[in-house]
């Protein structure tokens, strides 16, 4: 859903991830290296930042980085240890907002939060833009993965009036 | 070597995460870092824990990596003469 | 601006702040090699509490020593906000840890928790001063704790990012890093409070690499800049940096006090004393920098992973 509409998709789960890339971005490849979570957040900032510059980026979710702290989990069993350090480099919810970062040229503030619910988010962000001396816009919003297939993310863009 | 070299170029594809990509799409001799397949520090990384996992090859300075990794030929080359599994 | 009411600090340098600073001033650390704390991995040298602490109790022993220094009939539980800094919690969960112990304190408020990486602790004073001077709340109870495990020591082992021994910020001789273990708070109040206070904050991100540290220090320049914003280098009088004795990490920090123009500041780096301790460490450090200092002006600077960083500045007359 982009601004109220619906988009068409063809694929479910981690694959539409894949199909929303391939359709609005294409032209980064290190997208291939990212966690679900960053993946997620990557395509969603990618569809809500054509034509629009934001200089600080806040997300939040409840469950951090659960899905791929699984992941990496699975490379230190016993028996079969081999820590992968390209997995434990996601190990960090706030990674995502890096991403965006990178990708999209802010040297802003980025930031991650962990809350219980979406609305818990909004007084952060709005006592954000009271203390920033320059924030123009915010990408803000909601970025969660519990797996593979299962996840959610709502951004929006603030504008300080 | 030739069988090894294939494998090797599987085994990459698999850890990097390169979507896509086909054994053919490597050239053994070309550089892995830089101008070639544009690898960074964390995959230099996996890498390193890649010959640990398929091969039982420890390698504890990651300098060292450095010429190993030049190429996948290279990479072959330690592998076959230092390899314990 | 904020005002600190009250801070702890307990680590395996001590309970209490004043445990701690003066163990540093002792020159004693908690960095010692561990060889059979965790399966599997490889010995590793690590500040780390002689018994394996549970977060939660921990947590809850920190903020209640600093809110004891609370004076009688303030600190109202509706206008307190809890905010926990930390990456990993309580086996991975964040979230229920910190209702727990803003539960334990019979607090009516949902609590935050920050997770920026190695910057949390910092950032977590930030959101804190934010929420205050924007009268949401008149109190806030920012506490820091990350506990070492399995998961995150193979994780740096996996980075070959570690130290074999007590490390080394800004040597030579360095190494790599320590990992450590703390839980420290401090509280805040926007109502006027004699002592330090927190005068400024930025958070600023590199936009270069999520795992490497960039070659001219942007972030950490962008946020040294900021905290500067009316006063001068020779206003400053003790720079905590975050000296993790990475070479990249020392560099950068290196190139961003240059263009900040606080070259001439006298530094603390207080791994050798505690390892790096995560969400600790912005608050940890913040806590011994004013206790170093005693009076003066002191900036405390960060960064981590996802190309975060961040800085405040503390104020005492």
């Amino acid at each position: 859903m982009l601004n109220g509409q619906p988009i068409a998709v063809q694929e479910t789960g981690e694959k539409m991830l894949v199909e929303l890339y391939r359709r609005y971005a294409g032209d980064y490849p290190k997208f291939f290296k990212m966690d679900t979570l960053c993946r997620l957040g990557f395509v969603a900032a990618e569809l809500l930042l054509k034509g629009e510059s934001v200089d600080a980026v806040v997300m939040a979710n409840r469950s951090a980085s659960i899905k791929n702290d699984t992941d990496y989990m699975a490379t230190i069993t016993d028996g079969n240890y081999y820590p992968s350090p390209a997995l434990f480099v996601y190990t960090l919810p706030n990674i995502v907002t890096g991403e965006i970062a990178i990708r999209h040229h802010i040297q802003g503030e980025t930031s991650f939060y962990i809350l219980d619910s979406y609305e818990e988010l909004e007084p952060i962000v709005k006592s954000q833009m009271a203390d920033c001396t320059s924030p123009a816009a915010i990408l803000a919003g909601w970025c969660e993965c519990n797996g593979k297939n299962e996840f959610y993310a709502k951004l929006q863009i603030i504008w300080n009036n | 070597m030739e069988q090894l070299i294939e494998q090797l170029k599987n085994q990459i594809i698999e850890a990097l995460n390169f979507e896509d990509m086909t054994p053919a799409d490597i050239d053994t001799d070309a550089p892995l870092f830089g101008e070639g397949l544009g690898l960074d520090s964390i995959d230099a990384l996996e890498l390193i824990m890649l010959m640990d996992r398929e091969y039982g090859i420890k390698l504890a300075d990651p300098k060292i990596g450095k010429t190993i990794f030049r190429s996948v030929r290279t990479m072959a080359e330690y592998i076959q003469t230092n390899r314990t599994k | 601006m904020v005002y600190c009411l009250g801070h702890s600090i307990i680590s395996p340098l001590g309970e209490g702040s004043q445990a701690n600073v003066e163990a540093i001033r002792a020159g004693r650390s908690g960095l010692k090699l561990h060889t059979d704390r965790f399966l599997d991995v490889e010995p590793f040298c690590a500040s780390l509490f002689d018994e394996p602490q549970d977060f939660v109790p921990l947590c809850v022993r920190s903020a209640e020593m600093a809110l004891g220094q609370l004076p009688a009939g303030i600190g109202d539980k509706k206008e307190t906000i809890f905010i926990l800094s930390t990456t990993k919690g309580d086996n991975l969960d964040l979230l229920t840890p910190a209702n727990k112990i803003a539960r334990h304190f019979g607090n009516p408020n949902r609590p935050i928790v920050v997770s920026n990486a190695c910057t949390s602790g910092v950032c977590a004073q930030i959101t804190a001063k934010r929420l205050l001077e924007a009268g949401l709340y008149n109190y806030a109870v920012v506490v820091g704790c990350d506990i070492q495990s399995r998961f995150i020591v193979s994780g740096f082992q996996s980075f070959k990012a570690l130290s074999p021994e007590p490390c080394l910020p800004f040597s030579p001789e360095r190494r790599g890093l320590n990992l450590g273990e703390a839980a420290a708070t401090i509280v805040y109040s926007n109502q006027p409070h004699e002592g330090w206070r927190l005068e400024a904050g930025a958070i600023h991100n590199d936009a270069n690499h999520i795992s490497a540290p960039s070659r001219t220090g942007e972030g950490s320049f962008l946020c040294l800049r900021d905290v500067l914003t009316g006063v001068t280098p020779a206003d400053i009088d003790l720079l905590g940096v975050h000296g993790t004795a990475t070479l990249y990490n020392d560099a950068m920090e290196t190139i961003a006090i240059e263009r900040a123009g606080l070259q001439r500041v006298p530094i603390s780096a207080l791994k050798p004393y505690y390892g790096h301790t995560m969400g600790a460490a912005g608050v940890v450090e913040t806590i011994i920098g004013m206790l170093l200092l005693n009076k003066g002006t002191f900036i405390k600077m960060l960064s981590g992973f996802g190309g975060v960083n961040a800085a405040i500045r503390l104020k005492c007359e």
